[in-house]
């Protein structure tokens, strides 16, 4: 092989490689992106049911029913639409009620939610942001939602 | 007293760096070697007071002197001394400091050890070492300062959260830190080249003990990070594609491709200028991957507002330094001489391959990490980026470069005989081929590609085990001739060996975890039990236990196998901090050989039952355990004569009358 | 003094490490890049020696590297210029260093540094200065007494609520119980055992409170503390119109200077969401803007602040900064006000909510740069920022 041919084929070979890697990307992008929505934003925009969609807000005060295995029921606001949530597990250790929280799944034909994943980070500052954003945005934020999350942990393992 | 000296220390060290990062410069421009000699003295004692700074930080944590505003917010006097020590750098503005002590130590490295490198060139790096110095300890001192003092100190301190305290959680950050900053020296000798306008192979010779140390502490970070992910969060899983997490992977790929090019260029003096760019780039993921995540501005764009100063600080320096050497790249490396090239199908056109691979890898991590961002700012929509995203893009992406990865070492330079590889990896092959079979015989249930992935592990794992049985010639030659032929040989490639077989067996062990790990979540009363895989759990009761700072209820379990041996019992808790009104998960393992068992507990209910989550994870230790061993190939390499920092001149060659070169 | 000499004497070593080596003639060793190469030579015979590589391969090696080791010759050879060092190039970059070294230490600790505070460990807090010994010493040595003495009624009661102010309720609680069995029931006690109680719950009266609270407006109607929480509890069981009942009546039986009116009109105001200053008898020319906490608290609130003990004093200013806040966050184009309110966060202890505040302010008031540079100067004199 020449100098320039293999030059080309280095080249050639960076390009496929790149060019596989966009496809791949645009690909995934077209199928695991997951939209970010408050519960006014699920009633604005009709998201459709089925539609897997991350869902943030707040877990209403008092709303928080817990079933037979481990099913449990919720509901997220952000201080103007409620939406009641499913999900069958264990809760992360920072779920809390008037605490914000973010969920993963799709809603069914009846506006339910039925999450498969409540999200818990490990940097406790991590996953409230977002939530805490479509909350001010929405001004429903108040001081004492950080307040009053404080309280109710201590007293249920006393 | 003690903190305002730590305090001053740093500004003293401030100062230094700036003298260490202009005048050793103008040594190299107008060639003064007494100008240039001050590099390393200067680098030294900048490193003795960034030390003594932290010392005296570190004091007061010690002695929580809650007069110091950075102790009383992030300790605890109930807490125990070894986690007070390490709160230091749990918050911000102390995980500063480390990272500025790493940063100096790393320069007083170079200065101390860096005997075998050419004047100009170590004064040129360590001037360039002393900038990013200049420019972490001025952020430090104007936005992060952890020496703000509070003239009446509280009598006791606010607690580290819970779940910081944690031996994972206290001891994987200086590890990263330590892979992060180190990247900054090769980063250093690339723009000290790019100022000195010359570079050739022996660049990289010196080079790689730096790479290699700070790929080492990386790779342990990031192994250690996801091991406290595991056990700490409750739910065994091991990588989420978060992006402190993502943060830490791109600069660990960018730097193993740097590591693999550069031994092409001091082969070969090829990829000079690649290798010189991958240097800049693995320390700009590096900073990206320090500062993006701990400004948060990942999580969102708008975590600027909560602290905009330090947000533009740290955006300045990004720019400053990441442009600024991309910028010196493009206006200077067209005026490097050229390397040479060379056939695709040989040693140099397979690490070319894995450089590409890896960099491409890299660069869909980066897309997916950061495209939520761009979207943000550009739409306002908030979208997140998760799991399966970089399971179709970087997955599909590094299994070809396993699989083509044992044909690297048993290449020769130049020009390669890729048939007479395949055929040396025969045996490696077929090996996996049955593992594949194997796989679909006796698993049962997880996805069809799985066997697969199980195939190409041991074929990676079977052809470093290969390359090293070719050197020694293990099956041609007797015993003893083999063993001193494997003595002989180069320790760097005894470090190759390892690296690679350590990429396989993690590689085995997150396909097996992923494919057939089993999970049961339930809600079970005292005596019931719950099979999973072939164990049987049982429930026994809580009970409650104090702990220094935290109450923990305790779940009693024991394991039998299905056939009623018994095994062990298990006692995974729930940890409730008074101090900060906050509970905490605390997973109970069981290994069986590289298997776990999991389980890990909820609140227990009124009526005696406890929710429970049951997890058997096989070969799930293969995952930490590949990149221990990785580490070891690491260490091995750096050990080799060659490598050795300001090692002495080989005068055992001479001795062996081989004859000088004629210059 | 100390401080200064060793300040002193570390800025003399930090300047002698880079003044030394200009006196110096640097040893002019370090590596070159031939000498790696010959290294490479030597590794290629070894190689070979030891029959790791081929005859036909080492020897293009050897080829190759040697080529490398040509060019590096000859540019040092060309490079070969006798490195010179200019006698005034040293003096200038001993002086700068002399001048720059210190002069950046200096400027930025006397912005920055705090010398006159003296440190204060949690040993030398404990030990030192007998006449300030630090509350938890006293409190040990408190329980120590009555951990022999456990019958010591008055002692209980001296420290019931020192526990309440240290923040220990549950343990303030089990003080007051042993208080009452010891010194028998009052009025007083019951109502401070109610309000350790509610404390304890993290502010909710509970039954058990409310059953304190109201043994104790038995025994006197007019007790101020029980009449209050048990508004509160009204409030808190959702019935406003009892909450405010009770308040209105406990505001007609007040003294005219009692401590606690301005207090109780704000949790009237809160509940009839009136302005508190309709509310009540007037009991003073000031009292109209009293309880706008944007006006500023009156000078008969601060006085009856001053007259209150902790708790009711902590829970009065809470009160009055939340209601600050919701006006704000209402409508945030008040200036004074968030500077108050950051003030006021940070004053409380409440470094979080006080940054929070800050940036809430900055977002209200972005497009006034001017007020946006008075909040970060405030956050920045608060330690804040740090």
């Amino acid at each position: 092989m020449t100098r320039k041919q293999r030059r080309l084929t280095l080249i050639g070979g960076g390009l496929a490689v790149l060019a596989v890697a966009v496809g791949l990307m645009l690909n995934a992008f077209r199928d695991s992106i997951v939209f970010f929505n408050s519960p006014s934003d699920v009633v604005e925009k009709h998201v459709e049911p089925g539609t897997r969609i991350r869902l943030g807000g707040l877990v209403k005060d008092g709303s928080l029913v817990r079933g037979n295995n481990l099913n449990v029921r919720f509901e997220v606001t952000d201080g103007k639409t409620e939406i009641p949530v499913t999900y069958t597990g264990v809760l992360p250790d920072l779920f809390r009620e008037g605490q914000g929280v973010v969920a993963e799944g799709t809603l069914d034909g009846g506006g339910v939610f039925n999450a498969d994943t409540i999200l818990a980070k490990h940097d406790e500052t991590y996953m409230p942001k977002e939530v805490a954003d479509a909350l001010k945005k929405s001004g429903h934020w108040k001081d004492d939602y950080a307040q009053r999350a404080a309280m109710p942990i201590g007293g249920g393992s006393k | 007293m003690i903190p305002e000296l730590g305090h001053f220390a740093l500004m003293l060290a401030l100062g230094l760096a700036l003298v260490q990062g202009i005048m050793p410069i103008v040594g190299t421009r107008s060639n003064d070697p007494v100008l240039m000699s001050i590099a390393g003295p200067a680098a030294l004692a900048q490193f003795a007071f960034v030390a003594m700074a932290f010392t005296a930080l570190a004091v007061s944590y010690v002695t929580s002197d809650f007069s110091v505003l950075n102790v009383y917010e992030n300790s605890n006097t109930q807490m125990p001394l070894i986690y007070r020590l390490t709160s230091i750098w749990g918050n911000h503005e102390g995980s500063m400091m480390l990272w500025v002590s790493i940063l100096t130590f790393f320069g007083a490295l170079v200065a101390a050890f860096g005997t075998n490198l050419p004047v100009v060139l170590k004064a040129n790096a360590l001037a360039v070492q002393a900038w990013i110095a200049a420019a972490f300890e001025l952020f430090i001192l104007m936005t992060s300062n952890p020496f703000v003092r509070i003239p009446n100190a509280p009598f006791e301190g606010q607690d580290l959260n819970p779940i910081l305290q944690d031996p994972g959680l206290a001891f994987h950050p200086p590890m990263l830190y330590l892979g992060y900053v180190g990247f900054s020296i090769s980063f250093s000798f690339a723009i000290a080249a790019l100022i000195e306008g010359r570079i050739d192979a022996a660049w990289a010779r010196w080079v790689r003990p730096w790479v290699l140390g700070a790929w080492m502490c990386l790779t342990l970070g990031i192994a250690g990070g996801s091991y406290w992910a595991y056990y700490e969060l409750g739910w065994g899983g091991f990588w989420f594609w978060d992006p402190v997490e993502n943060a830490s992977l791109m600069p660990w790929l960018a730097g193993t491709a740097l590591l693999h090019s550069a031994v092409v260029m001091e082969k070969r003096g090829a990829l000079k200028i690649w290798t010189i760019l991958l240097a800049i780039l693995t320390f700009s993921l590096s900073l990206i991957g320090t500062f993006l995540v701990r400004s948060g501005v990942l999580t969102s764009v708008h975590a600027f507002a909560v602290d905009p100063r330090r947000g533009i600080f740290i955006l300045g320096i990004l720019v400053v330094f990441i442009g600024g050497a991309l910028a010196l790249y493009a206006w200077r490396a067209p005026l490097l001489k050229q390397g040479g090239l060379f056939a695709p199908i040989s040693r140099e056109g397979a690490l070319v391959f894995n450089n590409l691979f890896l960099t491409t890898a890299c660069a869909t991590v980066l897309v997916g990490t950061l495209y939520p961002l761009a979207l943000e700012a550009l739409t306002g929509a908030k979208i997140s980026v998760g799991p399966p995203f970089f399971d179709l893009t970087f997955g599909p992406l590094f299994i070809p470069l396993m699989a083509v990865m044992p044909f690297g070492p048993l290449m020769g330079w130049k020009r390669g005989d890729l048939l007479g590889a395949a055929q040396r990896l025969l045996a490696a092959a077929m090996l996996a081929a049955l593992a594949t079979a194997a796989a679909f015989a006796l698993e049962h249930g997880g996805p069809m590609m799985a066997p697969f992935g199980v195939g190409v592990a041991v074929f990676v794992m079977a052809g470093a085990v290969t390359d090293i049985a070719e050197r020694t010639l293990v099956l041609r030659l007797p015993l003893r001739a083999a063993l001193r032929r494997a003595l002989g040989l180069p320790r760097s490639a005894w470090g190759t060996t390892f690296a690679h077989f350590g990429i396989g067996v993690t590689l085995m062990g997150i396909v097996g975890v992923t494919a057939w790990g089993s999970e049961r979540i339930a809600e079970i009363k005292p005596g019931a039990s719950l099979d999973i895989a072939h164990y049987r759990v049982t429930f026994d009761g809580t009970f409650d236990r104090a702990g220094s700072n935290y109450r923990d209820v305790v779940g009693r379990f024991t394991v039998h196998r299905l056939n009623g041996e018994l095994i062990g019992n298990m006692q995974p808790s729930r940890r409730a901090f008074p101090d900060r009104n906050m509970a905490t998960t605390e997973a109970a393992l069981m290994s069986r050989g590289v298997n776990q068992l999991y389980i890990s507990i909820g609140d227990p209910n009124k009526d005696g039952s406890v929710p429970v989550r049951l997890y058997f994870k096989p070969y799930v230790l293969m995952i930490w355990l590949g990149a221990g061993i990785m580490f070891v190939g690491g260490a091995l390499s750096l050990s080799d004569r060659r490598l050795r920092v300001g090692a002495p001149r080989p005068a055992k060659a001479r001795a062996r009358g081989v004859p000088q070169p004629a210059e | 003094m100390v401080l200064w000499l060793i300040f002193a004497a570390m800025m003399a070593a930090a300047v002698f490490a880079v003044v030394w080596p200009l006196g110096h003639k640097p040893s002019l060793g370090g590596g070159s890049d031939r000498l790696v190469y010959q290294d490479q030579l030597a590794e290629i015979d070894r190689d070979r020696a030891d029959g790791l590589i081929g005859e036909a391969e080492a020897e293009s090696a050897r080829i190759e590297i040697s080529r490398r080791l040509l060019a590096a010759a000859d540019a040092e050879a060309a490079a070969a210029t006798p490195a010179s060092s200019a006698l005034w190039r040293r003096r200038v970059a001993a002086l700068t260093a002399i001048v720059v070294v210190p002069a950046v230490a200096l400027g930025f600790y006397l912005r920055l540094g705090s010398p006159d505070v003296p440190d204060q460990s949690a040993f030398a807090r404990i030990n030192n200065a007998p006449g300030h010994q630090s509350i938890d010493s006293l409190v040990s040595q408190v329980e120590a007494h009555l951990a022999s003495n456990p019958n010591d009624g008055a002692g209980w009661e001296v420290l019931a609520p020192v526990y309440l102010r240290m923040g220990r309720a549950d343990d303030a609680v089990a003080a007051w119980r042993k208080a009452i069995a010891l010194n028998g029931e009052s009025p007083a006690r019951q109502s401070a055992l109610g309000e350790a109680l509610v404390a304890a719950a993290n502010g909710v009266v509970t039954d058990e409170a409310k059953q304190a609270f109201q043994k104790s407006i038995a025994g006197d109607p007019h007790d101020a503390k029980a009449g209050y929480y048990l508004g509160l509890a009204d409030e808190q069981d959702g019935n406003s119109a009892a909450a405010a009942a009770k308040w209105r009546a406990l505001l007609a039986q007040a003294p005219p200077d009692a401590p606690w009116a301005g207090f109780v009109r704000e949790a009237l105001a809160r509940v009839t969401a009136a302005p508190a200053a309709d509310i009540g008898p007037k009991t003073g020319p000031e009292t109209g803007a009293a309880t706008d906490a944007a006006t500023g608290p009156a000078a008969s609130d601060v006085a009856a602040a001053a007259s209150m003990n902790e708790t009711q004093r902590t829970a009065m200013i809470r009160g009055m900064v939340q209601h600050l806040a919701d006006r704000l966050h209402a409508d945030g184009s008040d200036i004074e006000g968030w500077l108050r309110l950051v003030r006021s966060y940070a004053v409380l202890g409440d470094r979080d909510k006080a940054k929070d505040a800050a940036a809430d302010a900055k977002r209200a008031l972005s497009d006034h740069p001017d007020e946006i540079k008075r909040i970060d100067d405030l956050v920045k004199d608060l330690g804040l920022a740090g």
